[in-house]
Parts: structure tokens; sequence; C-alpha cells
């Protein structure tokens, strides 16, 4: 079986952030660099299915040339072969325009099956897995905790809201966004990495964005509210009407 | 001069050696002796040729040579490990070895006697004194044998094993005959048989136990003094990964010539065994094992073996009960504490091999633990064991309004993974800093700290150890550090030492030396309180300091000391990696050692490391009414500061 | 059309009850941007739902039913909201950021080469779309280029369901039913039934509110007044290393750094200082409520909402007005 598996690269969790001058992106100078953490949940699970069952998993990533890194990590942690989209505008593509570039490389592929993780920790849309499904006409399926591979395709586990969830049959060639935790992630070894040297990237040139932007990002700016304890003061019988109060309303827990 | 005891029987000056002997009997002897060294050499040359065999270690060196010659004079020949460790057993043994020695020159003009050519005259000066000299230590090993026999066999100290050594019974047997039939030669006629059978035991004896060496763990004898001069320069001395095929001790073809010769010195005295945190507290982990599993191995496998050494990768037959020691649970349980490699009186290194297994699991992905992927990847992708975000340690910087570090500072002060993000830890530093002011130093913190990738380098994870190692150095040299102080012994370690594959980082102490140093003007309490120190296994077994926190103590109350102090100090249980690793089995080794040092009735327990800290807190609060206090050397002496003035942190 | 249309969600004629927070937020901004509002409800039973619409102001109610929407499906629901979409022709598609939601509404946006501005906190003028990025630390504001209906979906909590306007007297929702074209062979997933795991033993990282206990709590006997609170709020009791390695609480039930790691929607922390091996288990919580009687104990670092006090007195406070919110 071979899967595909689309992985972006952000900035690192605990970066500094500070926004760029002109207020439209933040300053990616003295950044760091990384995967995005659902998509290493889908490329442990795609390890994990080509364990069990064979195969091969292909990586694929658009960006610039910084994102082999990010590839060759994939490399290490078992991955076959990595197709870098080579693209220095990101910034100019909306989801959409990205979702072609990968559905591009996707079609020359044709994989079984394709995995990405259920949203970025950069922009954390959600979208880009189930727009690339539209774009391919694949069947697909949302924050999926665990995969098993059938006589007719897929049986998958998805995750609902509080504390339910549901299995869902679906044929291949599909596209499922992993949800993060569904299996544990392996570390990245120095014998992989040593691995990861003899493996292929392929690196392919973006196709330029033909449309405009569907939907622009204006600029970017800090939250007002930091997150600042609020101590709730009073006897015990006002605090907790205080409590209360925020459990209904702010956290929604009542 | 002879005096007559028993008829026929009487003690003379002169040591009786036959005069003549037939033809025949040269014959026999040298057929004897020539069957002798066969044999000898039969076992002994595939054990030569196993650590010929082995890899090359790829750091090897004779340098220092004046520590090795001094090694070998202390430990070898003055056997002061041996006697140090275990005195009156120590010095049995030394007895022995020393008779040895004494026997050489008797031992060959015994031989050259039966073909004319012995050199020593028993009537001449030379040879009475010499004789006589033997005839001392013939005694003296004849009594020291048979006590060590009585201590094996009857008094049977857990640390030699459960099982009866057979072995062990007959070589103690033979050497007591081979004196036994040298003195009897006190009490007879030159002439005569009874001299003649002494002779023949006696020569029957030496070419009985001259291929037995190579059999048994006496083979020490004979490759213990080079194993303890070609020993590894410098203590739980990691050697670096060669090349791209190197992931550690994996197999059989990754074991070095070094540990090859280590492993088949083993006299399996269990000295190891008996100081280790995890065999005490009822864990797998067996140092002793680990060694003898890896001559096992070398024995069936050989050295160029692709076959692993951990036995959770290979086929083992199930009734050996011995597989269990060379398991990844048993290797993976050992805190690296030391006191084995430290107390090995033949040279063996125990570290490097128990870390190098390590290696092997873990850089190929063998080693599969929910905890130990969390912490690795914790560090990967924060930077830090805790895998907290990199700004709590900013946040933390801000409230305490740490100047950072810019080049004009003298010091660059180390927070490391507890001093940033650990409350205790945090306590610890501010408690230094303070003291640092007090003093006028002055010092910076880094803007951006990762951890020093010691539980990684213990582990075995040499991917992210590099990748921490490599970001330190970069940061100290961006940053022109050239003096750095730090709260945490594994800090001071790994920076100082380990870092050393990857480049050289600026001079680094630990807080207890600088505070020592300074310590004229740090105030002298008199609170009259008691205090026991531990010692921690990075700051004393690892870099040999002991006395300067004492005096840091000793400047807040009355130093008290636990039973097993110094070089002997029993582990916290945190090191090796462990401190992040999951529940422990068996009884907790911190709880073992807050017991200790409780039991002293000291009010107070000293420690000058933030793990052991953090370990003794929750065994010292599990221990129910009024456990002792618990506090660091830093917090010791800033308690006595005066208060500072009101610092404007963060609003 | 023009206009605003809501997409609300139910299922077997039960609401999300998000949806109402989605038509909040439609009706504000199709109030701010002169424009009418209108409901589409999708599924077995929306006729009955649409009902109780009917008294909200709100210009269309549209009633989305077919066979083969019985249950969901993303290509069911897609397939039935393009249609609808295309005849009502909106400028604005809000929806609630819900599962469902995530599952089949970017699908929707690119069947008409939009993209959906998903998990939106916040409607300026403009209209601007306010979402978050890199995990909070960033606002980021969002436009739609304007060259197809704009997709819109509202992170929960943003607006309040009791915000949404009632109708006039006079003019009451028209209720529209809208049958789409479907074909069995469209629908290519088949989804089983939903269920609930099992709780054998405790699964603390599933827990959506956790009450957690610590060393404050000084006695075993003492855990009680905190199990009471944790049945009140309906969530799970955990604790911190010391309550376990004490035998007060099973082991499971630890959380921290040799214990489980949880992220539930709220960490409540009684009687917890905050020591790091009990932090890193609870950072990922959504919102902490910490309550201890030191000020300075870390679990305030972390904690959204923090009560310096003695538990003893304020937990069963607590349970007591919970219990009360509930009836």
């Amino acid at each position: 079986m071979k899967i595909l598996v689309a992985i972006k690269q952000v900035p690192e969790r605990d970066a500094q952030i500070s926004i760029a001058a002109d207020g439209r992106w933040i300053d990616e100078s003295d950044l760091s660099y990384t995967i995005n953490e659902p998509d290493a949940y889908a490329l442990e699970e795609a390890l994990q299915l080509k364990e069990k069952n064979g195969g091969e998993v292909v990586v694929l990533c658009a960006g610039p040339e910084r994102v082999t890194s990010t590839l060759r990590e994939a490399l290490a942690k078992g991955a076959d072969r990595a197709i870098h989209i080579e693209a220095d505008d990101l910034g100019e593509r909306d989801t959409l325009g990205i979702a072609q570039l990968l559905a591009d490389a996707a079609r020359a592929e044709s994989p079984d099956l394709i995995l990405t993780g259920l949203q970025s920790d950069d922009l954390g849309l959600g979208q880009t897995g189930v727009v690339l499904a539209e774009l391919l006409g694949i069947p697909h399926a949302t924050i999926i905790m665990q995969v098993e591979v059938t006589t007719a395709g897929l049986k998958v586990k998805r995750e609902l809201e509080d504390g339910w969830f549901q299995y869902v049959e679906m044929p291949l060639p599909a596209l499922l966004t992993i949800q993060s935790g569904g299996n544990k992630l392996r570390y990245a070894t120095l014998m992989g990495i040593k691995k990861a040297k003899t493996k292929e990237t392929k690196t392919v040139q973006a196709a330029p964005a033909t449309a405009a932007q569907a939907i622009t990002l204006e600029r970017v700016y800090l939250p007002e509210k930091q997150k600042k304890t609020e101590i709730l003061t009073g006897t015990p019988a006002e605090v907790a009407a205080k409590l209360v109060e925020k459990l209904k309303f702010e956290v929604r827990a009542i | 001069m002879t005096a007559a005891l028993i008829p026929g029987i009487h003690l003379s000056a002169t040591l009786a050696e036959p005069a003549h002997f037939s033809g025949l009997e040269k014959i026999s002897l040298l057929i004897g002796i020539a069957i002798s060294l066969v044999l000898f050499f039969w076992r002994f040359g595939p054990i030569l040729r196993t650590i010929f065999r082995s890899k090359k270690d790829n750091d090897f060196s004779l340098h220092p040579i004046r520590r090795r010659l001094w090694d070998f004079v202390w430990e070898v020949l003055c056997q002061g490990k041996v006697i140090r460790q275990r005195p009156l057993p120590g010095l049995a043994h030394a007895f022995v070895f020393w008779g040895f020695l004494a026997f050489a020159l008797v031992s060959l003009n015994h031989i050259a006697n039966a073909v004319g050519l012995g050199f020593l005259n028993p009537a001449s000066d030379l040879g009475t004194f010499y004789f006589f000299f033997a005839a001392a230590w013939a005694l003296l090993v004849a009594v020291s044998i048979t006590a060590l026999f009585v201590r094996r066999f009857f008094v049977r100290p857990i640390w030699l094993g459960e099982k009866v050594s057979y072995e062990s019974g007959v070589i103690a047997f033979l050497i007591f005959l081979l004196m036994v039939s040298y003195l009897g030669a006190f009490f007879v006629d030159a002439s005569g048989t009874a001299v003649k059978v002494l002779w023949w035991t006696h020569t029957l004896t030496l070419l009985v136990f001259l291929p037995l060496i190579p059999h048994t763990k006496h083979l020490h004898l004979v490759i213990s003094p080079f194993t303890v001069f070609l020993k590894r320069d410098g203590f739980s001395r990691i050697p670096p990964l060669s090349g791209d095929e190197d992931f550690g001790l994996v197999s059989g073809k990754d074991v070095t010539q070094l540990i090859s010769l280590q492993v088949y010195s083993c006299v399996e005295c269990g000295r190891c065994t008996e100081h280790c945190p995890a065999s005490n507290t009822g864990k797998v982990l067996n140092p002793k094992e680990i060694i003898l599993g890896t001559r096992s191995y070398l024995n069936e496998f050989g050295p160029a073996s692709e076959t692993s050494l951990l036995t959770d990768m290979r086929e083992v037959p199930s009734n050996n009960p011995a597989a269990k020691y060379m398991s990844m649970e048993a290797a993976f349980e050992c805190t690296t504490c030391g006191s084995c490699e430290y107390q090995c009186p033949v040279g063996i290194q125990h570290l490097p091999i128990i870390i190098g297994l390590r290696r092997g699991a873990t850089n190929t992905g063998a080693w599969e633990d929910t905890h130990g992927t969390k912490l690795f990847l914790a560090l990967e992708k924060h930077g830090n064991a805790l895998g907290l975000s990199a700004m709590e340690r900013d946040k933390f910087i801000q409230k305490q309004a740490f100047p950072i570090f810019d080049g004009t500072q003298e010091y660059c002060l180390w927070l490391g993974c507890m001093g940033g993000y650990d409350p205790k830890g945090r306590e610890i530093i501010a408690d230094f800093a303070r003291v640092m002011q007090y003093l006028g130093t002055t010092f910076g913190v880094l803007k951006k700290e990762k951890c020093t990738g010691d539980p990684a380098r213990r582990l075995g994870n040499d991917l992210v150890f590099q990748t921490m190692a490599e970001f330190g150095l970069k940061a100290f040299e961006t940053a022109k550090v050239q003096k750095i102080v730090a709260i945490c012994p594994h800090c001071v370690r790994t920076i100082s030492n380990d870092w050393r594959e990857y480049g050289i980082a600026p001079e680094i102490e630990h807080h207890s030396e600088f505070m020592a140093r300074h310590k004229a003007r740090l105030p002298k309490q008199d609170s009259g309180e008691s205090i026991v120190y531990h010692d921690p296994c990075y700051l004393g077994r690892y870099r040999d300091v002991y006395e300067e926190p004492r005096e840091i103590v000793s400047l807040a109350g009355e130093l008290v000391e636990a039973p097993r102090s110094h070089e002997r100090s029993f582990c916290c249980g945190a090191g090796g990696g462990l401190a992040f690793l999951g529940e422990e089995s068996g009884e907790r080794v911190s709880h073992v050692r807050a017991a200790e040092l409780a039991g002293t009735g000291a009010q107070i327990v000293g420690t000058a490391c933030p793990f052991c800290n953090t370990m003794f807190r929750d065994a010292l609060s599990a221990m129910g009414e009024a456990p002792p206090q618990l506090l660091d050397i830093a917090q010791l002496t800033a308690r006595a500061l005066p208060a500072s003035e009101m610092r404007t942190g963060e609003q | 059309m023009n206009g605003v249309i809501v997409l609300m969600e139910q299922r077997g004629g039960k609401w999300n009850r998000m949806s109402f927070e989605a038509l909040a937020a439609g009706q504000q901004l199709a109030a701010g941007l002169g424009m009418e509002c209108s409901a589409a409800i999708i599924g077995e039973g929306a006729d009955t739902l649409a009902a109780e619409l009917a008294a909200k102001k709100l210009a269309k109610i549209f009633t989305v039913q077919h066979p083969l929407l019985q249950t969901y499906t993303s290509d069911g629901y897609v397939a039935a909201f393009e249609q609808l979409l295309k005849q009502a022709d909106p400028t604005y598609v809000l929806l609630p950021h819900t599962y469902q939601v995530r599952d089949f509404a970017p699908a929707l946006a690119t069947r008409f080469r939009q993209v959906l501005i998903s998990d939106v906190i916040a409607v300026h003028d403009g209209p601007v779309f306010v979402r978050q990025l890199l995990q909070g630390k960033l606002n980021a504001d969002y436009k739609s280029a304007g060259t197809g209906p704009c997709f819109v979906s509202v992170q929960a909590g943003t607006f309040r369901a009791e915000a949404v306007e009632a109708g006039t007297a006079t003019g009451t929702a028209i209720t529209a039913n809208f049958t789409p074209q479907l074909e069995a062979n469209q629908i290519r997933s088949k989804p089983g039934e939903p269920f609930r795991e099992a709780a054998q033993t405790v699964d603390l990282s599933a827990a959506r509110l956790i009450v957690s206990v610590g060393r404050g709590i000084g006695e075993q006997e003492n855990i009680g007044i905190v199990e009471e609170l944790a049945k009140a709020l309906g969530a799970e009791l955990a604790a911190s290393r010391p309550i376990c390695d004490n035998g007060w609480l099973p082991m499971e039930r630890q959380v921290g750094s040799s214990g489980q790691t949880v992220s539930p929607k709220l960490y409540l922390a009684i009687g917890i200082s905050g020591a790091i091996q009990h932090l890193v288990g609870m950072k990922g919580s959504k919102t902490v409520i910490a309550i201890n009687k030191d000020e300075n104990a870390p679990i305030f670092e972390v904690a959204d909402y923090g009560v310096v006090g003695d538990l003893f007195e304020i937990v069963p406070a607590l349970t007591k007005a919970v219990l009360a919110a509930k009836n």
C-alpha cells in the first residue's frame, strides 16, 4: 500500500514570536522550525500501517528550502521517499492554493491513502486535508484515531465531541486527517538519520499561483488580553458562586 | 642448627633440595612442563585472540603515562583498592599476591634445579636469606588462603554469589599445597625420599595450577595488571562513536579490545554489585553479571558476531537464568552512579559498557519506552527535559531580574533544566544568586538555554545529545562566555567533560567550589543545627569534590557524615536519566538513601544537587513524624545573608 | 439572494447547541451589514426543529431533507448544501465550528472555490474575521476577497446562544423545504453508530473535566469532599503523585510526568502546589482553576482562575453551588 503523508513545517512551539515590520506576518529571521505536531502523528500512523501491511510511505511538503530538514527527519523516522514542492511564496497562497500544489504532486504519485494532520500549529485552519481530498475527488474522514486496513478499504475510528466515537468504513483511495495522541510517537534515532542519507528526496517546482486568494490574512497582532490569573476573592460562598459563573460561561462545563 | 621435633623430621636452617634427579625424572618433568604449557595456551590462546580480534578502541591512548604507572604501582603492586574497600579479606589477598611475587625466583629455581641449572644455593647467605624470606611469605600465604577459603565456603558473603564455587576451592587447595610443600622442605633432609616427594608435590601442583589459570577467574593473575594499566583515562569515559555504522554496543563486533580485556579480567569479587543502588533495591541490574554476561557472550559468539548482546533481541534457552542480567530492563535500571567502576580492583570500567549497551538499544530505536520517548521528544521540541515551554524560563529570569550575560560579567550562571523550570531548583538558583550578589560577583544568564543533554547521553541517545551539545557550545561561543558556574553536578560534568566530543566549553565549576573559594567572606552561623551532607554521585565520584561542600555546610551548622559517604556515597536514584523514566520496581533507591540520611538523627539534610534534592523531598515527606529539613548548600548559605534590597522584578 | 445563511447542526432531532451561537453571530453580522439572515437545518427531523426557529428574527428557514441524509456523511451534506447554496446564493455562510463542520465545510467551500475562515473568535466591522494563530499567541484579521459566498465557522463560546434575537410579531420566518438531488453512489463512506468507550479503567487522557487533588488534602478521609465535587461536576477524579504513592487513590489516577498526561477542558487543582512533575502532566488543559492556601504556590502560574484559601471551606461550598446551578 502506498501512503502519502502531507506534512507542514511550522515555527517551533516555544519560539519567541515577534511581528514583522509590515504587521502582516511574524518576523521569521530568528525562528527555528520543526514538523507540525499533528503531522508527526500522521507520519507515525503511516509508518505503523506500513509495518503492519507492507508498502511504501512517501512524505510530501511544500515550502522553501528550509523544509528539507523536516523532510529529512521524516525519512529518518522511517519514511521511504520524500517530495519537496519548492515554493517561496506560501504566504501568498491560501488553503485552496496550497492544496492545489499538493494535489498536483499527489496525482503524480497516485497513492492508495493520504494522511495528514488535522490542523497546523501555526495557522490552524484545519482544512488542507479535506480540501485536498475534494480536489482529488477521493473520500475523506477527519479527526481519526485509529486506522485499520480491510478487504474493502479502510475502517477508521473517528473522534466526535464529548467522548463519543464512531467507526467509518470507506473505500480506497482515501484521505484521512489524523488526531494527535492516537499513537505514541517514535523518537528520531541516530540509525534513522544515517539511513535517511541514502533515501531519495525529489524536488519539484511549484506551479505559479493561478487564481487570486479567496481569503486574505490582512494583519497579525497580539491579543489584548494576555493569560492572566484571575484571583477570585470573597467568602467561600461568594467564591463558589463566582466559580460557578466561570464554569458556566467561560469553561462551559456546567 | 637442627632441632629434633619428631624423629626423622627436624627444622633445618637450610631448605632441602633433592640432590639428584634421574634421567627419567628429568624427562617426565620436561614432558609435564610441555603438557602444562600446551594446556595453558590451549585456553589462553583463544582468549588472547578474542581480545585482539575485537574492534580497536577509537580513543585508545597511553597518555597520561604517569598516571597509569602510578595506578599500576598503587592498585596492582600495593593492592591499594583491594585492601581499602574490604580491609581484612583484602589484606589476606594482598598477602597471597605478594607471596606469589616473592615466590617468583623460588619457583624458577625449583624447576631449574631438576635440570641442574639451579641458581640459588640454599647454603649460601643470599640463598639462606631468600629462602627464609620466601618461607615467611609461604606461612602468610598459607594462613591467608585458609582464611579466605573459610570466608568463601563457610561465612558465605552474598556478594560472592549464591552458588558454591568449586573452582575457587580447588585453587585455594592448590595454593595451600604449594606453600605447605615448600615449607615442608625445611623439615626434611636433602637426601631421602621425603624431599623428593615434597619436590614432586610442589612441581605437580605448579604444573596443574598453570593450565587452570585461563579456565577460571584466576586469569586475572595474568591479565589484570595489563587491565589496570590500559584502563581508559577518565571516570565513566564514554568513547565517541566511530563512523556511520557505529551505534554503540549492539553486537559482538562492537565490543572493543579494552572491553574484552576487561571482561576477561573479572574476578567475580562482587564489589561492584555490593555498592550498586539497583542491586541493593531489588532490581534486575547486577553490574557483575553484566561483565560476566559479556564474557560468556564472547565465549559463545566471539568478537565478530552480529548476534545481539542484549538478550531481548536474541534467542535464549529458557533454562538460562543469567539471561535476565543482560536484558534491556537491567541495562536501563542503571543510575550511572559509578560505584561499580569506582572500586573495581582489576580496572574494569562498567559505565562505558552499560551506557554502550543503552546506546545500542536507543540509537537503533530498539528501546521503546513511553517515558524515554517522551523525554527525547521533549528535548527535541522544547530543549529541556521537562517538556515545558522555554517561555517559562524566560518568565523566571524576568521575575528574578537576572541580568542577561553580555560579556561584561565575570560569570555565566547556568540554570539547567532544574534551575530553570523546577520550583525547588529555582529556589536554589535564587539563593545562589543572592550569594553571588553578596560577594559582589558579577554574573549573567544566557538568553536561551537548552538542556546539556545529560539524560540523553546517559540513556544512549547520541543524536539528541549531539544536538544539545552543539547548541550549548555555540551559545557560549556567541555570548563570549569565559567562566560558568552551575548548581547542578550533572550540568557541570556534561559541559566540562562530555561536551568535549564536540568542542571545548569555557571552564565551569560547581557552586560548592565557587562558594568554598570565598568561604572566608561567607557568614559563620552558630545555629548548632546538625546537618548531614549527602555526596552527589556526579560531584563526588565523578569530580572528586568532597571537601568544598563540607566547608560550606560547616559554616551553617554541625557537619554530620552519613554511614556511606565520600566515594562510598549511596546514589539518590535520579541519575542515568532515571529521574525522567517511569516508576521503579522494587524498593525506591531514594527512599533507602533518605532513610539512611534521616537515620543519622541530623536535623537537616544538606544537598548539592537539585536532582538529589527533588528525590529526597518526596522520600523524606513520606517518612512520618518530623522528617529532617532539606536544604541545598546555597540555601544554607543564603539564609544567613542580610536581606537584600527589594529587586524590581517584572510588574 | 445576498444575505447571511446560518447552517444549523442537529442529530436525530436534537440540536447541537453551538448552532445557536452561530445563529446569533449570523444575525449580528447581517444586522451590521444591513442584510437579511436565514437559517438552514439539514437531516432527518429538520422540519420538527424548524418550528423552534419560527419565532426568531430570520428571513427564511430552509429544511434540507432526503433519505440519504438520515445519518451524517460528508459526501451527503456537501452535495446537499452545495445545491441549496447555489439556489439561495448567500453572501455569507456561517457555521458553528463543530467536529462535523470541520469534516465537511472545507469541502463545501472548495466547491465554490472558496476557503472557509474557520474557528473565528470575533467579527469586526468590514467585515473582518478574527482568528487565533500559533496556539493563541497571536490574533489575525481575515478578509474575504468577495468572489463568492464567504464561509465562516464560529468558535464555541464566542457568541452567546442567548443573544439570538426573537422575531417581531408581524414578520415570521418563512419555512421552505429543500430536497436535494442525491444518488446512493455519491455517498462513499459508511459511518457506524456513535458510541462511548466503556471505561474499564480510568482513562484520564480522554476526560473532559478533571478535578485533581494534592497534598493539601492532608488525610485520606478528606478526599471524600473532593470526590463529591467531582461527582457534582461530572468530572473525573485525579491526583498528584504523593496521593497515589500513599495509596489513597489508585496509580491510574495520577497526573504528572510519571502518570497520565491530560488535556481536559477544565482542570480543577485542589490543594496541589504545582511541582514541575505535576505541571508537565496537565499543562495541556484548556482552563485551569486552582484552589490552594499558599498564594506563592507555582500552580497559580498556570491557572486561569485561582482561589487563595482553605479548600476545606471552599470545596464544599463549590459543590453545593454547582449542584444548585445544575438543577
